[in-house]
Order: C-alpha cells, then sequence, then structure tokens
C-alpha cells in the first residue's frame, strides 16, 4: 500500500521487521542507521522501556533519491517481539508494503520463532490484505551463534511460502543490507 | 476480503489540499500543518517558519491516532475521532479526515484550542471530498523504467556498507 504522491513527485514504502522478543530486529535497524550515508537516513526513533525492549516500534526512515523523477523512501519499522504485546503489533502492521521476518537461528528458540510466525500470519489475514502484493523475506539472524538450526531445517520449520531466505548476524552486520535491498525489491517489483 | 487500496495523490488533490491547508493556518492562526497517511506517510504540509522532522513526526502522530482508536475499542465507544497533546508552548491536535489520512495541526498560545477544532473539522469536510469525490483527473502511470532505476539505485545506496 505505498503512498505515491504524484503532484510531489513521491514514493513511499512500508517495511516492518517482525519477529520474537530478542530475536534481532531493532539490531537490524541500529546497524542500517549507523553504517548507511548519514544523508540517505532521518532519524531513528524508538519507543521503548526502560530496559531498551521495544515497546512499541522503532522507525527509521532511507531516502533512496530521485529515480526516474520520483523521491523514493523505504520507512522501515519494527514491532514489539514479546507476545502480550500482540494489539502494537497489529497497529504497526497497518499498510505495509513488505515484512522481513527475522527468525532467531538457536535451537533453543524455536518455540518463539513459531509462535510468532504463526502470529505474524494470523494478523495479516486479520487485517484482509491482499497478501500478493506484500515483500515477504525471511532473514535467519544469529548465524554467528553455536548451536544453531541448519538453514534448510528452519526453512523447513518456518518458511511454508517458499519466500527468498537470507542469513544473517544482525550484531556484526552480515546479511543485514541484502536482506534489506531483496525486501526492497520485491516491493517495488510488487506495488509499481 | 482483498482491501489492499494504495493511497494515490495526483496534481488536482494536492493543490487542492495545499489551498485547504494555508486557509486553515490563517484563519485558525496555528504554526504547522501535515496531512499524513494512518499508515504514517506524511503527504502534504503548511508552514512558514517552524519545520519540525516531518517523517518522525507523520509516524509518530499516526501510531499513536491508531492506538487511540483502539483504546476506543476496548472502551466500547464507536470511536475516538481526535488526538490532542498540550504542551506548555506547543500543542498538537490529531483528527480523522477518512480511512487512509489524517490532518495534523500544531498550535500555539496565539490561538486556542476550541478554534484550531472548529475550523479543522470545517476543512476536514472539505478534504473528504477531495480524497472520496469524483476523481476527475487521471493518475498518472509509473514510468515503466522504474523497477530497474530503482534496483541500480540500491545497488548504490548499499555499495559501500
Amino acid at each position: 500500500m505505498p503512498l505515491i504522491n504524484f503532484a510531489a513527485r513521491e514514493i513511499n514504502y512500508k517495511i516492518v521487521y517482525y519477529g520474537c522478543g530478542l530475536c534481532g530486529k531493532t539490531t537490524n535497524l541500529q546497524y542500517i542507521h549507523r553504517k548507511i550515508n548519514p544523508e540517505a537516513r532521518g532519524k531513528l526513533v524508538s519507543i521503548a522501556t526502560e530496559e531498551e525492549r521495544t515497546l512499541y516500534f522503532d522507525f527509521l526512515p532511507l531516502t533512496l533519491g530521485t529515480v526516474k523523477g520520483m523521491q523514493t523512501r523505504f520507512h522501515l519499522y519494527t514491532v514489539p517481539g514479546q507476545s502480550y504485546y500482540n494489539a502494537s503489533r497489529k497497529l504497526v502492521l497497518q499498510g505495509i508494503d513488505g515484512i522481513i521476518f527475522v527468525a532467531d537461528s538457536q535451537i533453543s528458540r524455536l518455540d518463539e520463532n513459531v509462535e510468532s510466525y504463526l502470529n505474524l500470519w494470523d494478523n495479516l489475514l486479520g487485517q484482509g490484505d491482499d497478501l500478493g502484493k506484500v515483500g515477504f523475506v525471511i532473514q535467519m539472524n544469529k548465524r554467528d551463534l553455536g548451536d544453531v538450526f541448519s538453514v534448510e531445517d528452519l526453512n523447513d520449520l518456518l518458511n511454508h511460502t517458499g519466500s527468498p531466505v537470507t542469513e544473517a548476524s544482525a550484531i556484526t552486520g552480515q546479511g543485514v543490507f541484502e536482506t534489506l535491498k531483496v525486501v526492497c525489491k520485491q516491493v517495488i517489483a510488487k506495488t509499481g | 476480503m482483498t482491501r489492499r487500496k494504495g493511497l494515490v495523490i495526483n496534481d488536482r488533490q494536492l493543490d487542492r489540499c495545499d489551498d485547504i491547508l494555508k486557509k486553515l493556518k490563517d484563519v485558525s492562526g496555528s504554526s504547522f500543518l501535515a496531512l499524513i497517511s494512518t499508515s504514517g506517510q506524511p503527504i502534504t504540509t503548511a508552514s512558514d517558519e517552524y519545520h519540525p522532522e516531518t517523517l518522525s513526526l507523520a509516524s509518530l502522530a499516526a501510531s499513536s491516532f491508531a492506538a487511540t482508536q483502539q483504546l476506543a475499542k476496548i472502551l466500547d465507544e464507536s470511536e475516538f475521532t481526535l488526538l490532542f497533546n498540550e504542551g506548555k508552548g506547543i500543542n498538537l491536535h490529531v483528527s480523522q479526515v477518512n480511512d487512509q489520512v489524517l490532518l495534523l495541526v500544531t498550535f500555539g498560545r496565539e490561538t486556542q484550542v476550541g478554534k484550531v477544532r472548529l475550523y479543522s473539522q470545517r476543512a476536514i469536510e472539505v478534504l473528504r471530498e477531495t480524497f472520496e469525490g469524483p476523481d476527475d483527473t487521471m493518475t498518472p502511470e509509473m514510468d515503466a523504467d522504474f523497477e530497474s532505476a530503482a534496483g541500480d539505485a540500491m545497488d548504490d545506496l548499499f555499495r559501500d556498507v
């Protein structure tokens, strides 16, 4: 559901990082904020608890520049991962163009990943959106840690749509921009 | 079932919105006005001197408004149609134009909330017609090469990181 302002020559896409608590959604945004050209990004806004857990969302606007005469922006959001914040997650999902599902690759986090993945699809189906027009990527995060699922196993467990998968370690930055690029290209292809 | 509807603004709509915001600014004595989408993206603004960071403001205001709507549901109220934040120097008034657009007004001590509220309500009626009335202007098509050009721009932006 991009906002296309032909009169002002602007197009804005909304992309949401989704996943269970402590899977690395905010870390993705913080890395992008640190590393990208400062002229291409706005302020990183975080609504978090005193313990720096996301309470509502993080927000980071990125500007791609002028493409074919259109000022093109991506608005990146995270959701709060803890299960009891579902009302907030539903609000952040409104008007999305793309989703990055951040999976914690650690074997010990399987239950949380599955719960979050099911919760995502519950919320998306509840919104009544045409999901064929939403970009979707699964980022297998924390690949740098030991005791993690293989990519194949995690893909079998979490990727019922056969969506693109990336491997990442958001804390070191590995795969962060690759994931973002995949979903950005998807949303442009799907929504125009 | 599928209600995925993008918000597309054409020249006629934007000109009309700009006119309405400018008039509202003048009659209400407010300092900064913006039309934003309910998903948190700015559409257009009106201001003489005061320019807050519009992207963050739009994102936070839309999210707060969405939360307010959910609070109404929990309280068994059909809807809360506006959100008002009162500060020492600046006040923020957010109201709903339609299911895709919000009107955001900031104002200081030089005017009164009642005045802003009254004129905002009148402006919303006209804005609503602008977005919901028959569209006599063809919406332009996106450039056919937009997708590949955007891909190149992304490759450039992410190349050195």
